[in-house]
């Protein structure tokens, strides 16, 4: 008697539906039309159709943050997962204290992006200073900076989700490759990777999302100095926006791009990888 | 295989976790024994320890407290993330429960729209609903909540609709048949089911809510700060920074992060597992 | 009170699959009602319409004299038992069986007792403060019988309930139900696709296929007289054997043509009036073939065949024979069985004879 339960949707499904309707698609649909238009404040919109996007492309700031994202998230999104699958692997053998390591390492993770970043912004320029710099001296730097610093985030994060998949593996699979005569090498290369394709899979989709959405770390670590050569994609749109008048519809402009980017990044990621899953 | 070899490998791993362990733990130990230095110090020498000249006691805490106002900070980043999350897991447990059951065009286009947004970055959303919560007057604590619980809202009924499918229709039925109708069957027995998936999208949504610097700077502003604003508003006006302060405040921001893991360390770690498995 | 009456029900799904087809039946206060037939026949879904988990598309549901085809599950004094158990998995066992007296506001001291009765009745006294998943099969079964007998309904509903527990058990918790039924005034209705659990438990039984109830009988006569093919060999175990034949009706002769065999038929009025050549089944159940030569009838023909395989059962075997193109199975005691690859005489007795119409496949009395 489904019928009974339909006459309670008010009860249950509309303070989530109209807070999403507020939150969501509202904004989201009014920043697509927005996109095509010149405005300052929503109600003095003029439609301009695409002459945004043409001047998001043609914006040197943009066309550098969106090169430095893909920069960093390629680097950050390797580094990141190869440390955490090595641990990963360290913490399932048979020895002691795992639990504690664990702990430690998935710590960082809870600390928020703007705390994470002023407490690198004291190690980085500390070290720094024995060569007479600050982070904001060189792209590069901040550009290393901000790779350790989601490293630092990041790993332990992985780290467990690869726990977790390296302890569902059967252990008959690995006596039998045993049996078989593998090594470690052939045990890992043979059996333990082709059966983390799932976690490896939810770690690739998260990283890559997670660094290239990042923001907070960034404004706190070099907020885009020097120049505007460390600005990411999201800290540039952020400040195309506020901090720069009549540049509004090209902020949205950039932020459409950034999504559909995003988006695509996202789901052909996880339409490789899933191929790659074997069941167990 | 030798013995002997395997306890190599032993050492081998335990002088590489250490070693991790070391690096993991050091920044936040660096900022922990800078926060009494005297602020001068702290620039210029970061990785010693304060000694007689250096130490500065509790001068950092006591003028970074002023600075920030801290606990009314800590008090209102309490406030908005404990609603908000509660709101969430209430209400979108309801609305997953809800678009589980009843079938129609219309539960199964609101069940592909909350997923959708998911990929979707704020940076799309911004600035458009920073104006919409202006203009609806949720440009407050209270109306903040309302905001978190719409753009939270996908990936929380997305892992709660996950779990819905896995509970057999019979236990709602006997329910039924015991005597409740959807609301009592939904908080009596659904509900107390859940509870495992409810703990995941608590966690999740508390350490996104509770960390959030973007958001609440530009629907609430700065007027009512919570922690992350207050820390980054630390940042003068040509990135000049009282380094002092900056680091007493850091560490009272990781205290209270550092004990609620220590607590719930079992629930967050598989929380997260949980939830990365399922989005 | 508590009859139940269907009347023309239909269930009817959106996509206009009909699951129940102009179902009426009529169940006396305190009968014992099996529902059977093969998955999908409509059975379950009849019992969901009668606790009110489904929608009756058309035609009327009363129990007792109140029509309740839109009258909540909670206020049709029912209760039911699931095939899955359906137990609350975070609530105690004690708290499993109070939780519908609670929300009938029930006073506690009142709940304390029939639970404890209800517990004592079905020996679960030790388990109130477990969960279920601390609970084996056979003992959640036992909480879930607790969950309908403490609100003493009216009518019991039960779909499958003993489908996910082993052989032993089964047999068991058969007998517990059936002494339960005994011990409480209600009406039971028991839905099963297993034939023995409807031969041995209900005081009537109902065969359903799909959607429509082919016959509503007591057990023995449902074995007895099966209405028609379908009844016949769903009831039984073996299964009845089926052989088609051709009707001979010639010159005051009756019999059923079956290879070169002449099978003679009973000269009821309804074969005579059939035409010659007409194609029939004549239905036989295995224990009522005759293989002891000391049985057999002295005016009918004695058959001929082969056993192909010998079951031995102990007290005795089932032999699979062929005779021609026709695989008997046949009951015999074991003392007297022919071994595999011997031949064997039988004989059809014409009493025992079930002979169906080939084209409708019911039977022809």
């Amino acid at each position: 008697m489904r019928n009974n339960l339909k006459k309670y949707y008010p009860v249950f499904v509309l303070p989530t539906t109209a807070s999403f309707l507020i939150a969501f698609v509202f904004p989201f649909l009014a920043g697509i039309v927005l996109s095509f238009t010149k405005f300052t404040t929503v109600t003095n919109a003029k439609w301009v159709g695409f002459e945004n996007y043409i001047k998001a492309f043609s914006n040197e700031d943009f066309l550098n943050a969106l090169w430095f994202t893909v920069k960093f998230t390629i680097v950050s999104v390797i580094t990141i997962n190869i440390i955490a699958f090595a641990l990963a692997l360290l913490l399932t053998r048979s020895i002691k204290g795992t639990n504690l390591f664990r702990t430690v390492f998935f710590m960082p993770n809870l600390i928020g992006g703007i705390v994470l970043g002023y407490i690198w912004l004291l190690i980085i320029n500390g070290v720094l200073q024995f060569f007479g710099v600050t982070i904001t001296y060189d792209a590069s730097y901040g550009f290393w900076g901000l790779v350790i610093l989601t490293n630092w985030q990041l790993i332990g994060y992985m780290m467990i989700i690869y726990i977790a998949g390296i302890q569902n593996i059967p252990g008959d699979l690995i006596d039998a490759a045993k049996v078989d005569g593998a090594g470690f090498w052939g045990i890992l290369r043979h059996v333990i990777i082709p059966m983390v394709m799932p976690s490896v899979t939810i770690c690739l989709f998260l990283t890559i999302t997670n660094s290239f959405k990042l923001f907070d770390a960034n404004l706190a670590l070099t907020d885009g100095a020097p120049g505007r050569e460390t600005s990411m994609l999201a800290l540039d749109i952020y400040k195309t926006f506020y901090a720069r008048t009549g540049w509004q519809g090209v902020g949205q402009a950039k932020a459409v791009v950034f999504f559909i980017i995003l988006a695509a990044i996202a789901l052909l990621q996880l339409a490789i990888t899933r191929r790659r899953e074997v069941e167990a | 295989m030798t013995k002997g070899k395997t306890k190599l490998g032993h050492a081998l791993a335990y002088v590489i976790l250490i070693l991790m362990s070391v690096i993991f733990l050091a920044p936040i130990f660096i900022v922990l024994f800078n926060s009494f230095k005297s602020k001068l110090y702290i620039a210029s020498e970061p990785f010693r320890f304060p000694t007689a000249q250096t130490f500065a006691g509790l001068e950092n805490y006591i003028g970074g407290l002023a600075k920030t106002d801290f606990f009314s900070a800590f008090g209102r980043s309490l406030f908005i993330t404990v609603f908000s999350v509660a709101a969430i897991v209430l209400f979108t447990s309801m609305t997953a429960w809800y678009i589980t059951r009843v079938k129609n065009k219309f539960t199964s286009f609101l069940y592909y729209a909350f997923v959708f947004s998911m990929i979707v970055p704020f940076q799309m959303v911004m600035f458009t609903m920073v104006k919409t919560a202006n203009t609806l007057n949720l440009d407050n604590l209270w109306g903040i909540i309302v905001i978190y619980l719409g753009f939270g809202a996908g990936l929380s009924v997305f892992m709660f609709s996950g779990f819905v499918k896995s509970v057999p229709i019979e236990i709602e039925e006997a329910a039924m048949i015991d005597g409740c109708g959807p609301i009592r069957t939904f908080f009596l027995v659904v509900f107390p089911i859940m509870k495992p998936t409810a703990i995941t999208v608590a966690i999740l949504n508390a350490m996104w809510i509770w960390n959030d610097y973007l958001l609440p700077y530009l629907v609430i502003g700065t007027d009512y700060k919570t922690i992350p604003i207050a820390i980054q508003y630390l940042r003068g006006g040509y990135g000049s920074i009282d380094m002092g302060a900056m680091m007493a405040m850091l560490v009272l921001a990781i205290i209270p992060i550092v004990i609620f893991y220590l607590f719930c360390q079992k629930y967050i770690i598989k929380g997260v597992v949980a939830g990365a498995v399922k989005g | 009170m508590a009859s139940i009456t269907l009347k023309n029900v239909f269930k009817i799904y959106p996509d206009g699959f009909t699951a129940v087809n102009d179902l009426s039946l009529e169940i006396r206060d305190r009968e014992f009602v099996v529902l059977v037939g093969p998955s999908g026949c409509g059975k379950s879904t009849t019992l969901r319409m009668i606790a009110g988990l489904e929608e009756i598309s058309k035609g009327e549901l009363y129990i007792g004299d109140r029509l309740v085809n839109r009258i909540a599950p909670k206020d049709r004094d029912i209760a039911m038992v699931f095939q899955s158990y359906a137990l609350y998995p975070d609530k105690t066992v004690y708290k499993n069986i109070s939780f519908g007296l609670e929300r009938r506001k029930t006073p506690k001291d009142e709940i304390q007792k029939r639970v404890m009765q209800a517990a004592k009745i079905l020996d679960i006294e030790h388990l109130l403060n477990r969960k279920p998943r601390a609970l084996s099969g056979g003992q959640r079964q036992r909480v879930a019988l607790g969950r309908a007998i403490v609100r003493s309904p009216s009518v019991f509903l039960f779909d499958e309930p003993l489908s996910n527990l082993d052989a032993k058990l089964r047999t068991a918790m058969r007998s517990e139900i059936t002494k339960l039924h005994k011990n409480l005034d209600a009406t039971f209705i028991y839905v099963t696709h297993d034939q023995t659990e409807a031969m041995t438990m209900g005081d009537r039984i109902v065969v359903m296929k799909d959607g429509v109830v082919q016959q509503v009988a007591k057990p023995q006569e449902l074995y007895d007289a099966p209405c028609n093919m379908f009844v016949a060999g769903f009831i039984g175990s073996p299964q009845m054997n089926f052989i088609e034949a051709v009707l001979r009706n010639k010159n005051g002769r009756l019999y059923a043509a079956v290879n070169d065999e002449a099978i003679p038929l009973p000269k009821t009025e309804i074969l005579k009036e059939l035409p010659d050549g007409k194609r029939i089944v004549l239905g036989i159940r295995p224990e009522s073939i005759i293989t002891e030569k000391e049985r057999f009838l002295q005016d009918e023909p004695v058959l001929c065949g082969k056993v192909d395989i010998c079951e031995l059962m102990g007290s005795e075997v089932f032999l699979y024979v062929d005779c021609k193109d026709t695989r008997l199975t046949v009951r015999a005691p074991s003392y007297s069985a022919p071994k595999a690859d011997e031949e064997i005489l039988f004989q059809l007795p014409k009493s025992r004879l079930h002979i169906f119409d080939a084209e409708t496949e019911t039977v022809i009395r």
